[in-house]
């Protein structure tokens, strides 16, 4: 499965990722469209500022996902491609915050008022199949590669789990 | 191999997905006392509700038990096992004969001892048909009352509300809602939400009996001080006890659930458990507890599939506080132990809370309402029974931290 992956020593906290990830999922697709449009289009990337720098964290779509095992409506899921989501599966999301309660990484949101959970849900990519976020990455910061391709060492500068 | 699992639900369903995941050739059979396919068993109160019927809970796809190769046999109970000969007995007198069994029987509520606790009217909610009986029933009353205060009382209470019932009256016996969850200040914003819908409480009293109208069904509560609360419909939500009967009976160790190893197994041999059915280890306590949970109910089933397809695998004590909700526009969660610890630091500003709680340098426990985003960094600091201290507890206390923070904060985990 192809990921995305961060390296921390690239990114300089532009933000451009957050920005084209929300004009992804707007209806219009566009950033002048996305900024007029009633539903404010949500971003599921988020840089943050940490003591190491900034980091722009997304859902890692894991392996044995415990937004997955907490939910419980049925309705979060892996696709046949991999990716994780709570749209267009076997059930509805009610906006129970279980979920939300359970992702180590904080990168589900909760939209309270519309008792919906939103997350990074891949339904952003272009033609050549690469994310909005990592094609709106100017210093490369991001990447979007099968994982089994990058050696060991590669792998370390990168963040992929909580576990390493 | 055959593989046969008695309860089809989050326990059951996990481990039947595991075993035909790492043993494509296995055969799975999956029992349940209940008609038809998965429900998702926490959303019968918007059956109760009217506000979707059984369908529209399912928690799997029509084609689910096809594709994974599942028998389902629906609305079949167990009534014994045979551990010697590996096989077990349904109430219609079927025997079924396995390589490994997993009881994943989840729990059945408490029944209240009060006199008049069988009188028509009187409900638990546990399963889908008691909240379908419970939803008729309520269309023919002007008044309920829920005994007890706890999260699926308030589900329930929320539920007759929306039901259209006009007296709904919650009566508590502790000093306020959610007593395991919350603490006296959050307790307060999710009883003001409630409150809102016209739901009322009672608190510090228990009721004694059910009173039987001229009609023979219920009409109203009696409580300890002598009170009486008119009541067409009477919800009981005491708690749960995990279903141990069949493992008892075959000489299984029971204790405060069915006794299970690192590994999941019972003392019977080629039998396995997970979920509601099981005895657990709190993570934070060190104590036995039930498990009672959905979402472990998932891991410990994910677990068990792994041991029944012959791939031994441990499950961690578990963190057994984790809990969410959301009750009108009020969203909360609460995880690990919120009244302990030695150090809390609270946030509050109108709607919305925060408390986190900390035990010898290490995050225990959170309450959240109002604002949940990135409650999840908190549970896996929990978790993860790290030392925390510096610009990090700050954050924690602040409620600014986030999954980027922990990824690469420089704290070492003791554990
Ligand atoms: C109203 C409500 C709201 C809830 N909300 C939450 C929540 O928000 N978060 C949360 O984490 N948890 C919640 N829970 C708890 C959650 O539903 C349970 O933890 C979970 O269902 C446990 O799953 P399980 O598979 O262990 O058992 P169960 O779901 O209880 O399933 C047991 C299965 O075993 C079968 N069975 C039992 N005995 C036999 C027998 N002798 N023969 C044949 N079949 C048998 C039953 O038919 C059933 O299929 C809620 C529960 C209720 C009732």
């Amino acid at each position: 499965m192809q990921e995305v992956l961060v390296d921390k020593e690239r990114c300089l906290g532009c933000r451009s990722c957050e920005l084209a990830c929300a004009v992804a999922h707007s209806a219009s697709k566009t950033l002048l469209g996305a900024v007029g449009e009633a539903k404010k289009p949500l971003k599921r990337i988020f840089v943050h500022q940490t003591e190491a720098g900034k980091i722009p964290l997304n859902c890692r779509h894991c392996a044995e996902a415990p937004c997955i095992d907490a939910c419980i409506a049925g309705a979060m899921h892996r696709t046949a491609e991999g990716v994780v989501t709570n749209t267009g599966g076997p059930a509805e999301c009610t906006g129970c915050w279980m979920c939300v309660m359970v992702c180590p990484y904080g990168v589900i949101r909760s939209e309270i008022a519309q008792r919906l959970a939103v997350k990074c849900d891949r339904e952003c990519l272009d033609e050549a199949g690469e994310p909005a976020c990592v094609r709106a990455c100017q210093t490369r910061a991001l990447k979007y590669v099968e994982v089994d391709d990058f050696s060991r060492e590669k792998r370390e500068r990168f963040l992929i789990s909580l576990k390493s | 191999m055959h593989i046969v699992i008695i309860g089809n639900s989050a326990a059951g369903l996990a481990a039947a997905r595991t075993v035909r995941k790492v043993a494509a050739g296995a055969q799975i059979t999956v029992i349940s006392d209940e008609p038809g396919p998965a429900y998702a068993r926490c959303l019968i109160p918007e059956v109760l509700a009217g506000s979707r019927d059984l369908p529209g809970i399912g928690y799997v796809g029509a084609d689910f038990y096809r594709q994974y190769g599942i028998e389902l046999l629906a609305g079949q109970t167990v009534t014994s096992l045979d551990v010697e000969k590996r096989e077990l007995t349904t109430a219609n007198g079927r025997s079924i004969g396995y390589d490994r069994l997993l009881l994943a029987t989840g729990a059945s509520p408490v029944a209240p001892d009060w006199p008049g606790a069988d009188l028509p009217g009187v409900f638990t909610l546990r399963k889908a048909d008691q909240a379908a009986a419970a939803g008729r029933w309520a269309r023919d009353c002007a008044s309920a009352v829920v005994a007890g205060g706890g999260l699926v009382s308030l589900k329930a209470a929320y539920a007759l509300k929306e039901r259209g019932l006009p007296e709904v009256t919650v009566v508590v016996k502790s000093p306020h809602v959610l007593i395991k969850q919350l603490d006296a200040q959050s307790a307060a914003l999710v009883e003001k939400e409630l409150a809102k819908t016209g739901i009322k409480f009672v608190y510090g009293v228990e009721p004694v009996a059910a009173v039987k109208g001229p009609q023979g069904a219920v009409q109203a509560v009696e409580l300890a001080d002598g009170r009486r609360l008119p009541a067409g419909l009477v919800m009981v939500g005491k708690g749960v006890r995990p279903n141990v009967e069949l493992a008892r009976r075959a000489g299984g160790r029971v204790d405060k659930g069915i006794v299970v190893d690192d590994n999941l197994a019972t003392s019977l041999p080629g039998v396995y458990a997970a979920g509601d059915c099981i005895e657990v280890t709190d993570m934070l306590t060190g104590d036995k507890t039930t498990s009672g949970l959905w979402t472990l109910a998932v891991e410990q089933g994910r677990c068990a599939g792994y041991n029944l397809a012959g791939l031994p695998g441990s499950y961690p004590p578990p963190l057994t506080r984790l809990n969410a909700a959301q009750f009108g526009a009020l969203p909360f969660i609460s995880a690990g132990d919120v009244r302990g610890g030695d150090e809390t630091a609270v946030y509050q500003d109108g709607g919305v809370y925060r408390k986190v709680c900390f035990r010898d340098g290490r995050l225990v426990g959170f309450i959240m309402v109002g604002k949940v985003d990135r409650a999840g960094v908190y549970t896996a600091l929990i978790k993860q029974a790290r030392h925390i201290a510096g610009r990090l507890k700050d954050k924690v206390a602040g409620g600014t931290v986030t999954g980027a923070d922990i990824v690469y904060s420089r704290t070492v985990p003791v554990r």
